[in-house]
């Protein structure tokens, strides 16, 4: 058994060879005293018991330097006892056998011991040599006593040293095992003082803060070292005195900016032994930054799933709303056609003078179209029309689509901007849905700056690559635009009054309008968005109140074979 | 003087068939008979010939498609342009329904004015 040679063991065998060596004398030695054998025995019987008593004490209180030597002195003051009470006259040697013993648990090098057991050996050289007793015919047992206990001494000497060398080396093995734990380690790994001071460092730390080694640290704190925010150092010292003051774990975790890492970072108290006070703290800094990008990406996806989800709701709401809808405007055209006609006659059997009534009737005329207007907008809902989707050149088709504003734009003053990219830009769709959608974007932008001093209508048409997902692009099967892709953007933008922030979710939804009854039917912009979503594209909207909107329209630049099935 | 053109108006809106009639014969270029079902107008149509037939798609005994149809089927009839007028259609439906039973005939959404119903009839009967 590889174990260090514990002081347990030692009290416990220098008492049993106490016990044996009494015990011998007792029995067989000639010169021992009949008178005193009883005692002897009572006495072999008690260091017996006290024997198993020690047994049972655990390990530990022999460390305790106290009892350890409590226990030495206790007997080599019985071992006289028990050797006078052997009898014999001799015993003196033994006291030296276990004055030799003594030393050598005491003495933690052989050289000590071999030292003061020649002293030792010397001195009772001396003593023996002026009681006489190296005279006569003993003179020789007594002589041979000397190198007998110096013996003994470098028996015993040498098992306590190979044993505490056994021990030692054991120690800096544990030893050398941690420091290759705390430097193999993927952590930065440090211990520090009240004050966050460097009582260790680890060389991942040392390393990572740009050090030469450890040594470098001492007398820096964690304050001046951590790339931190302001706040953030704050924030460090003060958990390092929460552990102080709490003697107990914490955990925080930290963003370093200049390397551009996020830390968990574990306090734990290292503590006295004895007392339980805290004597420093070990920081212990795990790299998480892919956790936490992990943990953004996810947050983003949620709510992009969120915000796809409530796009989704928004166009199953649209497409009940548009089978509703036509359902009602079927209905209701027949009454109208009933109006229109019962207004033309009224009108043609009208008397000659009578303009009051012809203006009422074209006031009915009037409201009836209006009624009408908003039923022909609602159809487009249900509509299962037929989309003639072609390869178009863009910018002929918004150049079109400007000069069929133009009128409008004329008289309310807007410069318009047109930024193309490239001329020959060309998109899949179909040209009449997709001029109705410029269209409407741009009757919206001249409305919105009706009221405004900067009058400026931008027409953007520019390539661009996929990079991020978003509604109906990503890389499922079903999105309009991979990451990757190739995408033509069409960008509408005016220098209006802007979308309020609570209305801006709202713009795409059927018979939302912020435009006075008469001018809008509020189907604009709802009519727009499935017309995209029926030519596989996207329209997004930008707005800042009081600086203008941009209306973003994404298109296919080329015909996509599944766009047939979704027909 | 030039005779005038008979329409046949089929349509289950009373009304509708009322105004219409009023609004043509003031007119004073037609004649208007009116059938207020499908089977009530094949009847007239056959025994009447028109000039030309205003017929509504959605009626309760039977669908303007069918009547269009048994309409052509009879050689008497073959040959009375149809114009549907229908609350059901706009722009888009005539693309839509160019596989369905109107075929070729001519269709007209409601709701519709007289001026417009009137230019749609005298372009139908001056193409050859």
């Amino acid at each position: 058994m590889a174990t260090s040679f514990p002081r347990k063991n030692i009290i416990f065998l220098v008492r049993l060879m106490v016990i044996i060596t009494t015990a011998y004398f007792i029995l067989f030695s000639p010169s021992a005293s009949k008178e005193w054998e009883n005692y002897g025995y009572a006495f072999i019987a008690f260091y017996l018991m006290t024997n198993l008593i020690v047994f049972q004490i655990p390990e530990k209180y022999f460390y305790d330097d106290k009892i350890f030597f409590g226990f030495i002195l206790c007997d080599s003051i019985l071992l006289p006892a028990g050797i006078y009470l052997s009898g014999y006259a001799g015993s003196d040697l033994y006291l030296m056998y276990f004055f030799i013993i003594l030393l050598a648990t005491i003495s933690s090098r052989l050289e000590y011991l071999m030292m003061s057991t020649i002293i030792f050996s010397v001195i009772y050289g001396w003593l023996l040599y002026q009681k006489g007793f190296l005279e006569g015919p003993t003179a020789i047992s007594y002589l041979l006593r000397i190198p007998f206990i110096i013996v003994i001494a470098m028996f015993y000497g040498y098992i306590i040293t190979t044993r505490l060398k056994d021990k030692d080396r054991r120690i800096n093995e544990v030893r050398e095992r941690y420091e290759q734990i705390v430097q193999a380690t993927d952590v930065l790994m440090c211990i520090v003082d009240n004050d966050g001071k460097f009582l260790f460092a680890n060389q991942k730390l040392v390393k990572f803060y740009g050090y030469q080694d450890e040594k470098s640290l001492s007398g820096l704190t964690i304050s001046q070292i951590y790339n931190e925010d302001e706040t953030e150092v704050e924030k460090s010292l003060s958990y390092v005195k929460s552990v102080y003051q709490n003697n107990d774990m914490s955990q925080y975790e930290s963003y370093d900016k200049n390397h551009g890492i996020w830390f968990a970072n574990t306090l734990s108290p290292i503590r006295d032994p004895s007392t339980r006070d805290v004597l420093a703290v070990c920081i212990i800094s795990k790299d998480i930054t892919d956790r936490i990008e992990k943990e953004k990406k996810l947050n983003d996806t949620v709510d992009l799933l969120i915000k796809t989800r409530d796009q989704l709701i928004q166009k199953d709401k649209m497409a009940a709303l548009g089978r509703m809808a036509s359902g009602i405007a079927h209905e209701i055209r027949n009454p109208l056609e009933i109006i229109y006609m019962g207004l033309d006659y009224l009108e043609n059997n009208l008397p000659d003078d009578n303009s009051h009534i012809r203006e009422s009737i074209e006031k009915i005329f009037n409201a009836v179209n209006r009624a009408d207007n908003i039923i022909k907008n609602i159809l487009a809902f249900s509509r299962k029309s037929v989309y003639k989707i072609t390869q178009l050149p863009l910018c002929p088709l918004l150049d079109n689509v400007l000069t069929l504003a133009e009128q409008m734009i004329l008289k309310n003053g807007v410069g318009v901007r047109r930024e193309y990219d490239d001329e020959l830009l060309e998109v899949a769709g179909d040209h009449d849905m997709l001029e109705h959608v410029f269209l409407n974007l741009v009757n919206n932008a001249v409305d919105a700056m009706k009221d405004c001093k900067e009058k400026i209508l931008t027409v953007r048409a520019h390539k661009q690559l996929v990079t991020e997902v978003g509604y109906k692009t990503g890389y499922r099967r079903a999105d309009f635009f991979s990451i990757g892709d190739e995408m033509i953007v069409v960008e509408i933008s005016d220098t209006g009054k802007g979308i309020p922030g609570e209305a801006l979710p709202k713009i795409f939804e059927p018979f939302f309008t912020t435009k006075p009854a008469k001018e809008g039917t509020g189907l604009g912009l709802s009519i727009a968005h499935m017309i995209m979503d029926r030519l596989s594209g996207t329209i997004d909207v930008e707005s800042r109140e009081n600086q203008g909107t941009t209306f973003f329209i994404k298109l296919q630049p080329t015909i996509k074979v599944t766009d047939a099935k979704e027909m | 003087m030039k005779e005038n053109i008979k329409v046949l108006v089929i349509d289950d809106e009373v009304d509708f068939c009322y105004f219409v009639q009023k609004n043509l014969i003031q007119n004073g270029m037609f004649d208007v008979i009116i059938a207020t079902n499908g089977n009530d107008g094949i009847e007239l149509a056959k025994n009447e010939y028109p000039d030309i037939i205003l017929l509504d798609l959605f009626m309760p005994d039977m669908p303007g498609e069918d009547v269009a149809a048994a309409l052509k089927e009879n050689s008497a009839t073959a040959d009375i342009p149809i114009l549907f007028v229908t609350a059901l259609a706009s722009n888009d439906d005539i693309v839509d329904s160019k596989e369905s039973k109107i075929g070729n005939n001519y269709i007209l959404p409601k709701p519709v004015r007289t001026k417009k119903l009137i230019e749609t009839i005298m372009k139908i009967l001056s193409k050859p």
